[in-house]
């Protein structure tokens, strides 16, 4: 199978998944009783109607009196074309409140990804060039406290030293600010922080224990004994074949971060990204923004398994595409 | 018994080794069912005879009701005592072999040892520290050694000095809000944590290596589908799905466990199914198979305890993640307001932060550590178990 077949495959299994998640969700919201039905015949109850009356024209009117396949058909198709209905709560269309979350989320996690890509190899790397010195002990240590404190739990604590105590940061982030702005990078630094500490551990101790393998490979050797410069040695011989395992994990590790996290950081900082926005969502009984942030998480985790998959190729031209 | 020696090759005693039949039992299944036959007649007598409202052991005494949770809980505590823990005893060369390679990590012994009280705890404490109850007049009092303002605190139990209140030995941990003891609240939320922690690791290793081994030994198109579908659960959005289960239906512990365990054993299954691949052609298995041994047998005797050692360790790593994840639901406010967990209570005390921190802290660093001990934990299972990784970590 060439590569170009290969990501055409690939891209179709990903179109796949995502319907068979979009079709489960279907199922588990046409499954249960729509509040909305509920509330309109409670409401005709209350005002001396017939509530039974009122609930089949609630139905009506929302099309649950049609058969499962039509409804499955209508979902499918204004899933895909965006047509994600109107949000409740927020007052406008649900693609567009959104857009609006995603807006406050990229501030704070492109940052977060960047310098964990960035950090996290470097220091694995670094942290087994010099294997079993105080400075690697020290990364592991950080490594092993990232991990596993609960970024809700650090983020609060760090809540309180900087927001309160210090006053450095405002307790509740504050939207007026410009993006590119001193003021929004302070603001985002300890969320930030928050998050990389949390994600960085796993790609530190990863890269660590992969590149320790390379380190007395006979590649290296040869490098070195012809006058390769360290530096270039580890960049080219150790960093390479170590981003190769660490792309397997990374991608899946961040957005199972990603999806978890973003929420937790978001209502602590009190940032309405699109974390925040599910979370009011949920409170609100808002049906539609819920699904519809359901499914944007959804898409994202699916379009980045994706990714993943394609940089791996395109990083290891050793493997061939008909193992997978 | 003969096989804990087995230098010698006329000492063997090979009726024990060559049991083949299915209802010749070994003492550990003997022992399983003699444990777990009775739990299933209180369960079913519970269903079906007492209705809801009576607790399960009001005719014997205590006015615990024990609900599915619980059995589950038992069940897998059984499944852990009569097939982990009992085996280390039968086979004590293996046992001192293992301990002696795990000594060598210290901080995973000290984890193991955090784990121990936790677990402990977890059963036992209960029994003996009542539920923390509310009783608003003695909220905010401080941990022991420690103080708050009196003007925070509405009845301070220890003594009062400087306009101090002082912490007592009544409280060590101090009270929430609410005045509910957070010491207790830890201890029951050792309880949550444990069963969080083993039912759903049973449940990820049962259909895990299942669903590996089936798919394995399937081959051809079965296999790739199998796969296929361990592909979808392994991209599933888990946090996400539970919130919608949640919204739609309401969602409790037990719902907690089985839709995090349901699409948690994607990793474990994919293992066990390489793993089998790569035993099956091994000369031993083929030494098996020529003499007559069933695929069962072969997936029973020779696969699953191959492949034990990285699944033990792939699920010591899982758990973490499912403590992390209750707690981050209760800290949302939309975990199981009834059970006393260690998430509900650093929620509680959010809000009081500034000037009672204990609340948050204490619940907070018992998580912080327990987290902290599965994953040192796991690594170091990982190297006791596994020789062949510890040329790599070495």
């Amino acid at each position: 199978m060439g590569f170009g077949r290969y990501v055409t495959a690939r891209v179709l299994w990903a179109g796949v998944v995502s319907l068979i998640i979009t079709t489960i969700t279907f199922l588990l919201v046409s499954a249960a009783p729509n509040p909305s039905v509920q509330e309109a015949a409670t409401q005709a109850a209350l005002q001396g109607g017939d509530p039974a009356e009122a609930a089949e024209r609630a139905r009506e009117l929302r099309g649950l009196d049609q058969p499962l396949y039509v409804r499955y058909m209508d979902f499918i198709e204004s899933v895909y074309t965006f047509d994600w209905g109107w949000s409740r709560s927020r007052s406008q269309p649900v693609t567009e409140a959104l857009g609006q979350g995603l807006y406050y989320t990229a501030q704070y996690s492109v940052p977060w990804t960047v310098l964990t890509v960035l950090i996290g190899p470097l220091v694995g790397v670094y942290s087994a060039a010099n294997m079993y010195s105080w400075k690697d002990h020290a990364a592991t240590g950080f490594a092993f406290f990232g991990y596993a404190i609960p970024n809700f739990f650090f983020g609060i604590i760090l809540l309180l030293i900087f927001g309160v105590w210090l006053e450095v940061i405002p307790v509740v982030y504050n939207t007026d600010v410009a993006v590119f702005s001193v003021q929004n990078a302070v603001q985002l630094s300890i969320p930030v922080f928050v998050l990389v500490t949390g994600s960085i551990g796993a790609v530190m101790r990863v890269s660590r224990n992969e590149s320790a393998e390379f380190q007395n490979a006979e590649f290296m050797k040869t490098a070195k004994a012809k006058g390769v410069s360290p530096l270039r040695a580890y960049a080219y011989h150790v960093m390479r074949p170590t981003l190769v395992p660490l792309s397997t994990t990374l991608v899946g590790q961040l957005l199972a971060l990603f999806l978890g996290s973003s929420l937790l950081v978001e209502v602590v900082f009190g940032i309405p990204g699109i974390g925040r926005v599910t979370y009011n969502a949920l409170i609100a009984q808002d049906t539609n923004l819920l699904l519809g942030s359901t499914l944007a998480f959804t898409f994202i985790a699916v379009i980045g398994n994706l990714l993943e998959d394609l940089v791996f190729t395109v990083l290891d031209p050793r493997i061939s595409y008909d193992d997978r | 018994m003969a096989t804990q020696k087995p230098e010698r090759f006329d000492q063997v005693d090979w009726t024990e080794i060559s049991r083949s039949r299915w209802f010749d039992l070994s003492i550990n299944s003997i022992g399983m069912l003699a444990a777990a036959l009775p739990l299933l007649i209180v369960a079913l007598y519970d269903w079906q005879v007492l209705d809801e409202r009576t607790p399960t052991l009001e005719p014997v005494g205590p006015a615990w009701d024990v609900g599915t949770v619980d059995y589950l809980f038992i069940f897998t505590l059984l499944l852990f005592a009569f097939y982990i823990v009992l085996p280390l005893f039968q086979n004590p060369r293996r046992t001192k072999y293992y301990w002696r390679e795990f000594k060598r990590n210290r901080p995973a012994v000290v984890s193991l040892g955090w784990l121990a009280v936790v677990f402990v705890g977890g059963i036992f404490g209960p029994f003996f520290i009542s539920a923390p109850e509310q009783s608003i007049l003695t909220g905010y009092q401080p941990p022991v050694f420690l103080s708050v303002e009196q003007s925070y605190v509405s009845t301070c139990v220890g003594e009062v000095v400087n306009n101090q209140c002082q912490g007592t030995w009544q409280h060590p941990l101090g009270t929430t809000a609410g005045g509910k003891d957070v010491f207790s609240g830890i201890v029951h939320g050792m309880t949550i944590s444990m069963q969080i922690g083993f039912i759903t690791t049973t449940i990820v290793a049962t259909i895990g290596i299942t669903f590996g081994t089936v798919s394995a030994y399937a081959g051809g198109w079965a296999d790739e589908l199998m796969m296929r579908f361990v592909d979808i659960v392994l991209s599933f959005p888990t946090l996400l799905m539970f919130l919608l289960i949640l919204y739609i239906y309401g969602a409790g512990l037990g719902m907690f466990i089985v839709v995090f365990a349901a699409f948690a054993w994607g990793g474990t299954a994919r293992y066990v199914r390489s793993k089998s691949l790569s035993i099956s052609e091994e000369e031993f298995i083929k030494a098996n198979r020529i003499s007559g041994a069933s695929t069962y047998r072969v997936v029973r005797r020779h696969v699953v305890p191959n492949a034990a050692s990285s699944i033990i360790t792939q699920l010591t790593l899982l758990i973490p993640g499912f403590l992390l994840a209750e707690a981050q639901l209760a800290f949302l406010g939309l975990g199981d307001s009834t059970i006393p967990s260690w998430g509900q209570l650093i929620s509680a005390g959010r809000s009081d932060l500034s000037f009672a921190p204990w609340i948050v802290l204490a619940p907070g660093i018992v998580l912080f550590l327990t987290i902290l001990a599965f994953n040192f934990l796991g690594d170091a299972l990982l190297d006791a178990l596994n020789p062949e990784a510890e040329a790599e970590n070495a």
